[in-house]
């Protein structure tokens, strides 16, 4: 069940059968979801889900949308969405195999109203704390790949300019503060400026 | 020396259940099941279509596929167990080269024309989109099948051949193949990079420009492969080697019946046989009007030794998934691995027999600009050329 202090989570149904879909959608408000997207899969789904931002997405195994939000959340270009899939007739091992792979995807065996819940709520953990891994690993990147571009500043301007290491960083960091741009960038520009005219005496 | 075909070898497994997406490069197994090379070979396939990339691949993943008829790089991504799925997956066969195109908005396709002192195509086409883009803020949205799909590489290649950055000047997203035609017409997307029939669908219905072919961008270009999971072709090694020898055969008639094929692939793809013969005959109208450009090679299934998993394509998509950053944690030995792993020309070799195929397994990308002859022991074998847009060769 959604946490009744925090707004109901905003789900989106892609279901191309749609009496599947009234069904689906009936069972999620009865738990306490909020169904604010009923569509086919003819309507253009990114432009749907940059319109109305829904945290989750529901849709059918075989709708041809699959690709749009796998690159959607997987490769997350766009808005973080959790995707959640249902097919009728779906084997149990099927399902432990996707959660297994670390897909946000769940295969939901027939419709049962009491499974929806605890299939979205897991679903929906999972994909945040893979969007936190994520987002971790890719700050610990950026911040090792701007360190060293600021090293390798530093570097070039002490052996140019005859600066020792602490002269090298101030004037790096005055810089920065005078022109309002993050160290890494101005490191970046003099790394440019100085490997242009590196051969110059 | 890699043995004549091993005739002895049964099918460990003759019901095989084979996924494809509709488009017109499926007909190697729509042909080799409609002309009884499937069942010549002892196996009795089913056909399944699929609606999206990521659910036949799933399928194949979990064994509701025994093969399947999949995106080349799509074959790589899921052995490296980027975008979700990590299975060892692996292609003995190539179905065909080339079949792609860039297709434009008529509207797009004007704003080119005021920017363009040669014909819009090629890569003309995109130095007048990188001068657009200079002179004009308006955001354009290009899309592509999948993240991993030889389109998205294409479309960068081309993008970035006239200067363009794809991540910074452009929108990239990804939409069904079906799809493409009805945004373009709708105003949601300005191009496409697809495979045919939904170039010519659009050409046809008056809304798009065709500005370049995939074979403009690197000729001769791997587009879908026969892909298995490394697993099911320990398990079933005379299976798979019958599926190759009727795919192998299947190909070659498809180059030689275009007409037939024609009309094979109607029963697939919803779209008017005079849009589905276009690339198949090799008569490509660009525009609404004007002249078709002829281009034999726009759909090849068999000749130029095509359907052999060169392993220099692999190291060709796999160096375009480095270059976009989509194997940042993946090293260098780790990928060169993978395109050993997952391309096996050995595996097509033992089925169809060596001697009318290539004896190596790379070849120097982009450095054939013309036909070229490849000695084999079966005799001289004509090649088809493999430069790329913007002359660049790859290093052996």
């Amino acid at each position: 069940m959604p946490d009744s202090n925090t707004s109901p989570l905003r789900v989106m149904l892609v279901d191309d059968a749609p009496a599947r879909a009234a069904l689906l959608e009936q069972s999620l408000s009865d738990c306490g979801y909020q169904v604010i997207c009923r569509l086919d899969s003819a309507r253009g789904l990114l432009y749907q889900v940059e319109q109305h931002r829904p945290d989750v997405v529901i849709v059918d195994l075989e709708s041809p949308e699959r690709d749009v939000l796998e690159d959607m959340s997987l490769l997350n270009h766009h808005h973080p969405t959790a995707v959640v899939m249902f097919a009728a007739g779906a084997q149990r091992t099927d399902i432990e195999r996707a959660v297994r792979a670390g897909v946000s995807a769940y295969v939901v065996d027939g419709l049962d109203p009491q499974r929806v819940s605890p299939i979205l709520e897991v679903a929906i953990a999972r994909f945040r704390e893979y969007q936190a891994l994520r987002r971790e690993l890719q700050e610990t990147r950026n911040q090792l790949a701007e360190r060293s571009l600021v090293e390798r500043a530093k570097t070039l301007l002490m052996s140019q300019r005859q600066w020792d290491e602490k002269t090298a960083y101030h004037a790096m960091r005055k810089l920065a503060m005078d022109r309002s741009q993050r160290l890494a960038d101005v490191a970046r520009d003099i790394i440019a400026v100085l490997e242009l005219t590196h051969d110059d005496p | 020396m890699t043995p004549e075909p091993e005739s002895a070898t049964p099918p460990e497994k003759a019901d095989l259940c084979l996924g494809y997406v509709p488009l017109s490069d499926c007909l190697p197994l729509v042909a080799a099941q409609q002309l009884g090379f499937f069942s010549e070979e002892g196996l009795r396939v089913s056909l399944k279509a699929e609606a999206s990339w990521a659910s036949l691949r799933d399928r194949l993943v979990i064994g509701q596929f025994d093969a399947a008829h999949m995106l080349a790089p799509m074959v790589l991504a899921t052995s490296l167990g980027l975008g979700g799925w990590e299975k060892p997956l692996l292609t003995a066969c190539v179905l065909n080269l080339n079949g792609n195109a860039v297709t434009v908005s008529r509207s797009l396709y004007q704003r080119l024309q005021t920017h363009a002192s040669h014909p819009v195509y090629g890569l003309a086409a995109a130095q007048a989109l990188a001068e657009l883009l200079r002179h004009d803020a308006t955001p354009l949205t290009f899309a592509t099948v999948f993240p991993f799909s030889s389109h998205h590489y294409q479309l960068r290649y081309w993008l970035a051949a006239a200067g363009i950055d794809p991540d910074r000047q452009l929108r990239l997203i990804t939409l069904h193949p079906a799809q493409m035609a009805d945004h373009l017409q709708r105003g949601l997307i300005d191009g496409y990079c697809v495979g045919e029939p939904w170039n010519s669908l659009a050409v046809a219905g008056g809304f798009g420009h065709i500005v370049a072919t995939g074979h403009d961008i690197w000729q001769n270009s791997p587009e879908k492969v026969l892909a298995v999971t490394a697993d099911w072709a320990a398990r079933h090694p005379g299976s798979h080697a019958a599926l190759l020898r009727a795919i192998h055969r299947a190909g070659r008639w498809l180059d030689e019946n275009r007409r037939q094929a024609t009309a094979l692939l109607q029963d697939v793809i919803p779209v008017p046989p005079r849009v589905l013969e276009r690339a198949l005959l090799g008569e490509l109208p660009l525009g609404p009007e004007g002249p078709a450009r002829t281009l034999d090679d726009c759909l090849v299934f068999h000749r130029y030794a095509a359907n052999l998993p060169w392993r220099s394509h692999a190291r060709w998509l796999l160096a375009q998934m480095r270059r976009w950053n989509q194997l940042q944690g993946v090293t260098v030995s780790d990928a060169d691995a993978i395109a050993l792993a997952c391309y096996r020309p050995d595996i097509l070799r033992a089925a169809v027999g060596s001697g009318a195929l290539p004896e190596i397994d790379e070849k120097c990308e982009g450095s054939h600009t013309e036909h070229w002859i490849l000695d084999t022991r079966a005799g001289p074998l004509t090649m088809g050329p493999d430069a790329l847009i913007d002359g660049i060769v790859t290093s052996e």
